[in-house]
């Protein structure tokens, strides 16, 4: 007797465990989060997977990150923030930090970025950088974006100014 | 319901009527796609390719572009390089197979504009390459002008975009 219960019991609760006790309400459930988690990481929070060397040593290669489309809907980009640049397309983005607003002249001395001719205070660079560059004027729309990762030469790290319909949102967090 | 079957069956039969049309008349824009596809691929080789492989993704990926085509590359660091017609291109290509160990090509976020006249179009897009020696993946936005030669859409003008200036 005790056999037939458990034998009868075990299917009802992996019913239960499966699609709940109210199937209809779980299907309900089910198609809200679908419908919030596609929107949400479609339109809002794009995933994105850190690839390359140029963000080290603040994110490395591998590191999972999501970008908050909707950062830039109240106040233009700032000073300090990490943000994607998208290329052709939102497959494959630049993750660089903007160091130059629109209209500001970006230079470095001595591995040291200056700020229309004011020395830059970046924390963030932890690793030696020896960079020399003349002052590059930043346009109207224009933002100057650079990785922390400034051991490389100059020339060989990707960097440069971003128009502001290419940057794509911040990095959440 | 005779009815409804015969509107059924007619359905069906136009369905795959237009889908044998797209298969035997694919449209500018699909043989465009695929053409920039089939150029990922062709550039795109193991490091177990022999060489007669090699050779001949040489000359099928030189026949993909105009006697008169040119190529603009930019690269970080590497300055300016422009190649004129197809010796030219021949050549580049034959270094690149030759010296690289392997090379993996592909084009993402394709976007396509053919010109008023369906005889010219315009591609862009992003390439994301890497090398068999290479750690990392190297990406270049890229833009590919075409044009309808005697029939056939070749690449008369390909030159990469500069993201950041």
């Amino acid at each position: 007797m005790q056999n037939a219960n458990e034998q009868s019991g075990r299917p009802r609760w992996l019913k239960i465990f499966l699609i709940g006790r109210r199937p209809k309400a779980t299907l309900i459930r089910i198609a809200v989060l679908a419908t919030v988690c596609l929107v949400t990481f479609k339109f809002v929070l794009l995933p994105i997977r850190i690839d390359g060397i140029s963000m080290q040593p603040t994110f490395h290669t591998g590191q999972i990150e999501c970008i908050n489309r909707l950062a830039y809907l109240h106040h233009e980009p700032r000073r300090g923030d990490i943000v994607s640049v998208r290329l052709a397309g939102m497959s494959v983005m630049f993750m660089k930090r903007i160091i130059g607003l629109p209209g500001e002249a970006v230079a470095f001395h001595g591995g040291r970025a200056f700020i229309n001719g004011q020395p830059l205070d970046e924390p963030y660079v932890k690793y030696p950088c020896d960079w020399e560059h003349e002052p590059i004027p930043c346009g109207p729309n224009q933002y100057y974006v650079v990785g922390d990762n400034r051991s490389m030469p100059f020339e060989f790290h990707t960097q440069g100014r971003a128009e502001r319909d290419r940057i794509v949102g911040k990095l959440f967090l | 319901m005779k009815i409804v079957l015969r509107l059924v069956w007619f359905c069906a039969l136009a369905a795959l009527g237009f889908w044998l049309w797209t298969i035997c008349f694919p449209s500018a824009e699909k043989v465009i796609l695929r053409k920039v596809a089939s150029l990922a691929a062709t550039a795109t080789f193991r490091s177990g390719d022999g060489n007669l492989t090699r050779a001949g993704k040489v000359q099928k990926l030189t026949a993909m572009f105009a006697a008169d085509a040119q190529i603009i590359i930019e690269g970080t660091g590497q300055g300016t390089r422009t190649l004129t017609g197809r010796d030219e291109i021949r050549e580049a290509a034959m270094a690149g197979f030759g010296s690289l160990t392997s090379l993996k090509v592909e084009f993402l976020d394709m976007t396509l504009r053919i010109g008023d006249d369906r005889q010219t179009a315009d591609v862009s897009c992003t390439a994301r390459v890497n090398s068999g020696d290479a750690k990392d993946n190297g990406v270049q936005e890229m833009h590919f002008q075409f044009k309808k030669i005697d029939g056939t859409w070749l690449i008369t003008r390909a030159e990469t975009v500069k993201t950041l200036s």
